[in-house]
């Protein structure tokens, strides 16, 4: 016989079988265990609630109400023993022996004659009657269950994220299970009700499967205004044809005759056709309600996705992309990470936090598993899943990756995809309220991400043709000087050398004539002459090294490729100061290990780099005497230098020169330029020679700062032999 | 005419210079210079005319500049060297060319000399050169 009670039963035990079949998908942990033992439990407990209800037999119910009491008996301590190992409780160990123990206890009893008494007949099927031993097992087995949804429900108060919203959707399914469970209770105890709560078990079963699909990220006020909605939709679409077809029959025959069945059939199949409408309608209305936040800032999100493939300047167009992020869904902070193919590295491109303070700011590497991890599932990052993930099954590469998201303090990490190419990581730290990232946020996101993804490559392809475009002009402009320079320069030698030839022969024949008689007058004369002429030999000479200096950039030597050593290096270079530097005009301090490595270079390079190095900061120091007139100033020039992990030296050239002014810092090292007052002083090729020998022949870098009226420090990488 | 004949026999015995430029500056006074140390000086404004020179009035010493419009000073030796001569050649270089003075060494010069020159330092180059000659 088919009743409400049994098929309650067979609808329970099938959803009871679904969820344990998840749970068994899963990867095993005590707490997926303990929750599938419990299932398990009501799983027996719907089977025999099945086979109860349907059957007349009072033998058959006898044994099957003992056989539910299988399950009856364990689901409480199960479920204490799930929820403990959920919230963490301290001091188990006691608790769930005793539990156990009792458990043990009345399953023996069951088969006494204490525990079940003779069954009575109640609405069609048989119901137990209880003996003495059920009064204390049933109080056992509500304070089991309260204990189990009080510690629950402390802990749904104190969890956040992720955690917070499982243990929400665990409370609530098992409050509605529960409640429903407790009405099996009622005929025992002779209260005249209807046990239909096994339905109620079942919602809890649906809830509980819902939270598995989509568990992590859905509002659980959503869920069970969602599950509201559809009972109530749903009670009236198939509540009104019913009610016609059997309440109002009498009437409705009254009315149209035999074809009276017409009348609800219409109504139901109206009702079935717009109920799915009317359902989506008020779920509309209610998310909308309840979602207003959230729907606001990811329209933002989608207009400014929009926009962004419009801003070619890289800088600004990260800035706004963590702009948007933190100030349309308030997150914590934000940080855009721009892949840097060289380096292996993404690269901080922009950042913005609500607090002052960042904790993290470096860049990452290649090789770390949030990097492998987004380029293997290509997908967001959810850092409380991450966690949760971690501790259920204790694998190592989820728990570095949690390590790596923990230290950067994110939440939320979506990578940004062209193709199969990783082209930028979003990082975001949690909500400012507190609430969770949902599936529709990741969505929105994602498309961002994306969306950014293109305007960053756009970006970034502009600059580099801007870069490239520049230098292009930049080689053309130093070929043509190159060209010019060189042809200029022979001219110029010429021209000098033939007036020192003139003037020497014109001297010569002055010299000559000096024996001739003569008045003192024109000898007098003849001496001012000479004295000319040797003026003009001078200068010709000067001019002629003023040519060689100059030349001497524009022009490509061997090239050989030696070890160097430092302090061979920084005393040949201070021997080519040294028709400029007095002695005791300024010191130079050395600081380097004895076991320095050799730079692995060009001598005569080398030379030049270091040459120039101490000859600009010989000249900042005298202009910083001359002008500041500081009554202790001493001019000093340091050199540190230290070998590096990487095969790398690193050499440190400061002086407490005049330092560079601010305008004039984007500039030094373009050709030609000098801020060396006299034109004597300064080609303007120094600082650009030095940095193509050190960037172009050795692969090293220059890198300068500079205070005015302070000095400058100029940090040179140089290969290590 | 005996005279004459006297001052054509030192000239004989003149040692000989031919310098080889371009510029007629250079040609202009640096002959008027050597001339005064009696010094029989010879002047070729480019390759051709040098190489003519030195086959019919043999010099002691050519100063050859590298850098000409015409044929430039190391190909000038290369010619003079590939019709076995071994004369004696100073080559004048302008800015520091690296492969030329290479090359003219290899050649067989018996020096260089940097642009822009005072005479003075020309002098001794040339009285030390011409003096061993002899």
């Amino acid at each position: 016989m088919i009743n409400l009670f049994s098929v309650a039963g067979v609808i329970l035990f099938a959803c009871c079988i679904v969820l344990i079949l998840f749970a068994w998908s899963a990867r095993r942990s005590s707490i997926i265990s303990t929750w599938i033992l419990f299932n398990a439990g009501v799983a027996l407990w719907g089977l025999a609630a099945f086979i109860i209800g349907s059957t007349s037999n009072v033998v058959i119910s006898s044994i099957w109400w003992r056989i539910a009491h299988l399950g009856i008996i364990f689901i409480p301590v199960f479920l204490v023993h799930n929820i403990v190992l959920i919230c963490d409780f301290k001091k188990r160990e006691i608790l769930l022996k005793l539990i156990y123990g009792q458990a043990i206890f009345f399953l023996f009893t069951l088969f006494t004659p204490f525990f079940l008494g003779p069954l009575k007949s109640f609405k069609g099927f048989f119901y137990l009657t209880p003996k003495i031993l059920y009064f204390p097992f049933f109080f056992i087995w509500i304070s089991l269950v309260a204990f189990s949804l009080v510690i629950l429900f402390q802990k749904t108060q104190t969890s956040q994220g992720l955690k917070g919203n499982q243990v929400r959707y665990l409370f609530w399914a098992l409050l509605l299970g529960f409640t429903g469970g407790i009405t099996n209770f009622f005929p025992v105890f002779n209260i005249n009700v209807y046990p239909f709560g096994n339905l109620f078990i079942s919602l809890y079963c649906l809830t509980v499967t819902y939270a598995i699909f989509k568990y992590r990220l859905l509002d659980i006020s959503l869920l069970i205004t969602r599950t509201t909605i559809f009972f109530i939709v749903y009670a009236f679409v198939l509540g009104i044809p019913f009610f016609m077809a059997f309440g109002l029959r009498g009437k409705l025959v009254e009315l149209f005759g035999y074809e009276w069945w017409l009348v609800p059939l219409a109504t139901s199949t109206v009702l079935a056709t717009t109920g799915p409408f009317i359902y989506v309608y008020f779920q509309n209305r209610a998310e909308d309600r309840l979602l207003q936040e959230q729907r606001r800032y990811q329209a933002t999100l989608r207009q400014a996705s929009a926009g962004m493939g419009k801003i070619k300047d890289l800088k600004r167009l990260v800035t706004l992309i963590v702009h948007i992020m933190t100030r349309t869904v308030r997150v914590e902070y934000s940080m855009v990470f721009l892949n840097d193919i060289h380096a292996k590295k993404f690269r901080l491109g922009a950042y913005r936090s609500r607090q002052v303070r960042m904790k993290f700011r470096s860049d990452i590497d290649h090789e770390t598993a949030l990097v492998r991890v987004l380029q293997e599932t290509q997908s967001p990052i959810v850092y409380d899943e991450i966690k949760q993930r971690t501790q259920d099954f204790g694998d190592l590469k989820l728990a570095r990756l949690e390590a790596e998201l923990k230290a950067i303090d994110a939440a939320l990490v979506i990578p940004s995809f062209i193709d199969e190419k990783l082209v930028a990581i979003l990082v975001m730290g949690a909500k400012v309220s507190g609430k969770i990232y949902s599936s529709d946020d990741l969505s929105v996101f994602s498309i961002l991400a994306n969306q950014s993804a293109l305007a960053i490559e756009n970006a970034q392809f502009y600059d580099e043709m801007k870069s490239t475009h520049v230098q292009l002009l930049k080689a053309e402009k130093m070929a043509t000087i190159g060209t010019l320079a060189d042809g200029l320069s022979h001219q110029i030698n010429n021209r000098l050398h033939a007036m020192g030839f003139i003037a020497g022969d014109a001297l010569d024949t002055l010299k000559l004539g000096h024996n001739l008689p003569m008045s003192l007058e024109v000898k007098e004369m003849i001496l001012d002459l000479e004295h000319a002429l040797n003026r003009i030999e001078s200068n010709v000479q000067q001019g002629g090294e003023i040519v060689q200096g100059l030349l001497k950039y524009t022009r490509k030597d061997d090239g050989s490729i030696q070890d160097v050593a430092l302090d061979k290096l920084i005393e040949a270079a201070l021997e080519m100061t040294q028709f400029k530097i007095k002695p005791g005009e300024m010191s130079i301090n050395h600081e380097y290990p004895s076991d320095l490595p050799k730079i692995r270079g060009n001598f005569t390079q080398l030379q030049e780099v270091f040459f120039n190095l101490i000859d600009n900061a010989y000249d900042a120091m005298m202009q910083r005497k001359a002008e500041l007139k500081e009554a202790n100033y001493t001019p000093t020039i340091k050199i540190i230098a230290s070998g590096s992990i990487n095969g790398h030296l690193n050499v440190l050239v400061e002086d407490n020169g005049m330092g560079i002014q601010e305008q004039d810092k984007e500039k030094i090292f373009t050709p030609f330029f000098t801020t060396k007052l006299s034109s004597k002083k300064g080609t303007g090729l120094g600082l650009y020679v030095i940095q193509r020998l050190i960037e172009e022949n050795h692969s090293g870098t220059v890198v300068y700062e500079s205070k005015y009226q302070q000095g400058t420090k100029v940090h040179l990488t140089l290969p290590a032999a | 005419m005996i005279a004459k004949l006297e001052s054509l026999e030192r000239e004989l015995d003149m040692p000989k210079l031919l310098i080889v430029d371009d510029e007629i500056d250079i040609r202009e006074f640096a002959k008027s210079y050597f001339r005064k140390r009696h010094i029989e000086v010879y002047t070729a404004s480019g390759g051709v005319e040098a190489l003519e020179i030195i086959a019919q009035e043999k010099p002691d010493l050519v100063l050859l500049d590298v850098r000409m419009e015409e044929m430039n000073g190391v190909d000038v030796l290369k010619k003079l060297r590939e019709s076995g001569n071994n004369t004696k050649v100073v080559m004048v270089t302008g800015v520091k060319e690296e492969s030329t003075i290479q090359e003219a060494e290899r050649l067989g010069v018996t020096g260089f000399i940097h642009k822009p020159l005072i005479l003075d330092e020309l002098e001794k180059i040339v009285l030390k050169e011409l003096k061993s000659n002899s």
